[in-house]
């Protein structure tokens, strides 16, 4: 059997779907086969737990303060900011995942394994550590926004789309996407007289050293209204600035996932019984790796 | 798939023996490794939950030195001890006739590439995501005192030279080993393992800015857009393992046969 159309079909009728028609259509032996399942296992482990390392250490150094307490969740500069950041490793994904394997799921991956990364530390650390309630630590959630990015990928098909609209929406929903979790938190209260947000009310109850609010960037807005439009005007500028990130992280993604070589000296190569490629040999590509893999078409 | 070989070192699909022992590749060293790091990772969560609020508050403190000190000043000797052993070991332990790996060995050889990178990247995850936040939020309950915190112990001077073992392991052993990585410098493996460590040396620039410049613990801070940037070198595995993947590709017929030889 070399095609999958011609693999038996059920009794229903419907065609059968079973592992030997994909290893016929790949042309691999059963032993092949199962060799490579196992290889895409050990991918899927490297992929998954350096990208959730890498992802959340990006994330964090950058947007972190705004995402580690609702109470600094403002709506000027983490409406603005978090998604600028948040879309570049999903980016990048979404071109590798794309551009060599056709998958339309990079930043959705890249989606789930921030949030898995981020709600096991908010767990582990804040929470059973050092006892933060988890109403106050809850992480901002960037699915929606990937999932949207994705589906723009597969309808339109090519990276400079996906920027255009992907990004766009990307940016624009974030808030939207956020404030379902947040919006007890933005509820006005009477704290002494004054007019505060339970969000403020779980921050004075809970200090942290990094107090007073001064010391960090927390919106400086006249609009002080509890959510409305400033907080979608964020949003509109995000999402434009995310346009960009997108793009300039779709072609970073796209130069590091490039097979490249730099020429070992003869030294080295001695040492591992090699010769030396010869002068014109060596200035030619082909001489270095074995294998170039190539952008699918 | 658009796929461009070269097959100089490969030979044509199916002249593999009948006779050939079955393809194998042992596990026991891979598993060892990412036990020891969850293992490890484990240990020091742990003692961290019993003694970090409760005795590593004052590094001038006679408990800090009882509980904390001894632990700093072990695991920097002991972990770039079993690095440089590691190392050594993979260096002088080379293949020194690469030119006449078969084939079969040098799938095996890519299937352990892969491995070590898998514990490298495990390795990563414990430093960038677990271990880095448990930093933000001992900085926000506690601020810092001295660069030496129960949190740093752990996060820098313990976590990074474990990633270090693998990162660093991983680029001897596919240049010791691999044809293709021997022949020439692979630029996005370089970029994957000296990014990462890189950040080590970074932690003077951190460590320095908040002893003089900004106390206060601003995450978003340029002070630590260093970490972010040399992060941002991670991305290189993608392109490494493209590289394992392309030359896979024309091994497997090699190894396996294909279809039609059955």
């Amino acid at each position: 059997m070399n095609d999958i159309s011609v693999a038996k079909p059920n009794r229903d009728g419907r065609p059968r779907m079973k592992k030997e028609t994909v290893i016929d259509v790949a042309g691999l032996t059963p032993d092949a086969a199962k060799w490579s399942r196992i290889f895409d296992f050990l991918v899927v482990g490297a992929v998954v737990t350096l990208f959730m390392g890498a992802m959340h250490l990006h994330v964090m150094l950058t947007v972190g303060d705004w995402d580690m307490f609702t109470d600094w969740k403002d709506r000027q500069y983490w409406v603005l900011l978090y998604p600028i950041s948040a879309i570049m490793f999903p980016a990048a994904l979404q071109a590798v995942f794309w551009t060599y394997f056709r998958l339309p799921i990079g930043a959705t991956v890249g989606g789930v394994l921030l949030l898995l990364a981020v709600w096991i530390t908010r767990i582990v650390q804040w929470h059973v550590w050092a006892g933060f309630p988890f109403s106050m630590m809850l992480p901002s959630v960037i699915l929606p926004g990937a999932i949207l990015m994705d589906v723009v990928l597969i309808v339109c098909g090519n990276g400079l789309f996906a920027a255009i609209f992907g990004g766009w929406l990307f940016g624009f929903t974030f808030w939207p996407a956020n404030y379902e979790a947040l919006a007890l938190a933005y509820m006005p209260v009477n704290f002494h007289g004054t007019m505060a947000s339970v969000s403020d009310m779980v921050g004075y109850t809970f200090l942290r050293s990094n107090m007073p609010e001064y010391l960090r960037i927390i919106e400086r807005g006249t609009l002080r209204t509890f959510g409305g439009q400033v907080a979608w005007i964020s949003g509109a500028f995000s999402a434009f600035i995310c346009i960009i990130m997108h793009f300039l992280w779709w072609n970073l993604g796209v130069a590091m996932s490039t097979v490249k070589f730099v020429p070992n000296g003869k030294r080295m190569l001695a040492l591992m019984g090699m010769k030396a490629p010869s002068a014109t040999k060596a200035a030619t590509a082909s001489a270095l790796p074995n294998t170039t893999l190539l952008p699918l078409a | 798939m658009a796929t461009v070989f070269s097959n100089d070192i490969v030979p044509a699909p199916g002249t593999r023996s009948a006779k050939k022992p079955p393809f194998t590749v042992s596990f026991n060293a891979f598993i060892v490794a990412v036990m020891s790091i969850a293992a490890v990772a484990v240990m020091y969560r742990s003692y961290q939950q019993f003694f970090a609020l409760s005795k590593g508050l004052d590094a001038t403190s006679v408990d800090f030195a009882t509980y904390w000190l001894p632990v700093f000043r072990l695991e920097l000797p002991v972990l770039f001890g079993a690095g440089i052993a590691c190392w050594s070991y993979l260096l002088l332990t080379r293949d020194k006739a690469l030119e006449k790996v078969t084939p079969v060995v040098e799938l095996k050889r890519y299937f352990y590439l892969t491995m070590w990178l898998v514990a490298y990247s495990f390795a990563v995850y414990w430093t960038g995501s677990f271990f880095a936040e448990g930093d933000g939020m001992w900085h926000q309950t506690v601020l810092r005192d001295t660069p030496i915190t129960p949190s740093h112990i752990v996060l820098f001077y313990a976590c990074i030279p474990m990633y270090l073992f693998f990162g660093i392991g991983s680029f001897i052993y596919a240049m010791t080993r691999i044809p293709a990585f021997c022949r020439g410098i692979s630029v996005m493996h370089v970029f994957a393992v000296v990014g990462p460590f890189l950040i080590m040396p970074n932690l003077g620039f951190n460590e320095w800015g908040h002893a003089y410049w900004l106390t206060e613990e601003i995450f978003s801070h340029p002070l630590h857009w260093g970490f972010v940037m040399l992060g941002w070198a991670a991305l290189g595995l993608p392109g490494v393992l493209m590289q394992i993947l392309g030359r896979m590709r024309e091994l497997v017929p090699v190894v396996f046969g294909s279809r039609g030889d059955l």
